[in-house]
């Protein structure tokens, strides 16, 4: 199996919901022709240096996925079939990986990412938390500067 | 660039460019990052060679690959417009 990189430039006045549905299909291609996908990319919409079909935006995606030549050229085929695509671009980035091991560090990654979410989500929560204190804190602070200061102007006004 | 006189004869010798990549070996030549690969290209989208540039020739050759990578997927221009 080989590792490829995929990206292409979707039509940039599509629905949201005719794009997911786009989308879905190119996963799906990858799924019958026995790929893997390991990461799926929506960078949005983009200008493009140049323009093509007289457009001068388009929506990139970029995938990295494992597959063979077959499914390469298939997922290219549909590419060429759907006018809603303006170009793409397929780019070899491994020669021989292991399917499996490929599978274990998507799995891996997976759960690395809803870890460091939750990891994230304690560490806001502790953040607000501190903050909080932290407010407090100063609060009393402004409050003990504070009450000098008008001794100070009632020493004056004497 | 900044010349230096050394002789009295009036030869110049430039001061010695070292590649980019070389010095720094965390910067990596990716073809998505068009931002990076904007600076070894002239305003008219030619690539610029490496005598000007002082990349080493191994770099250059990734860097012009990854280039055109970029240009075929319009990240970056075939032909630059003057501004």
């Amino acid at each position: 199996m080989r590792m490829y990189e995929t990206i292409f430039i979707a039509d940039p006045d599509l629905q949201d919901e005719s794009r997911n549905t786009l989308f879905e299909k190119f996963k799906g291609i990858l799924g019958q022709e026995g790929g893997i996908l390991a990461n799926f990319d929506d960078w949005g919409n983009r200008k493009l240096a140049y323009e093509i079909a007289r457009k001068s935006r388009g929506h990139y995606v970029c995938m990295t996925y494992g597959g063979t030549g077959p499914l390469v050229a298939e997922l290219e085929r549909t590419f060429r079939l759907d006018d809603k695509i303006m170009k793409y671009m397929t780019i070899l980035l491994e020669k021989e990986i292991d399917p499996e091991a490929l599978q274990l560090q998507i799995d891996a990654e997976a759960t690395a990412k809803s870890e460091a979410d939750a990891a994230k989500a304690n560490a806001d929560a502790e953040a607000a938390q501190s903050e909080k204190v932290a407010q407090a804190a100063e609060a009393e602070k402004v409050a003990e500067t504070v009450e000098p200061v008008t001794q100070e102007d009632e020493e004056e006004e004497n | 660039m900044t010349f230096q006189k050394r002789t009295p004869k009036k030869r110049f010798f430039q001061r010695r460019k070292v590649c980019r990549f070389c010095a720094d070996s965390t910067l990596e030549i990716n073809y998505k990052d068009a931002k990076e690969l904007r600076s070894f290209i002239t305003e008219r989208g030619k690539i610029i060679p490496r005598r000007i540039t002082g990349t080493c020739a191994k770099h250059q050759r990734v860097l012009s690959t990854a280039i055109k990578q970029a240009r075929t997927i319009a990240l970056l221009p075939y032909v630059g417009k003057l501004s």
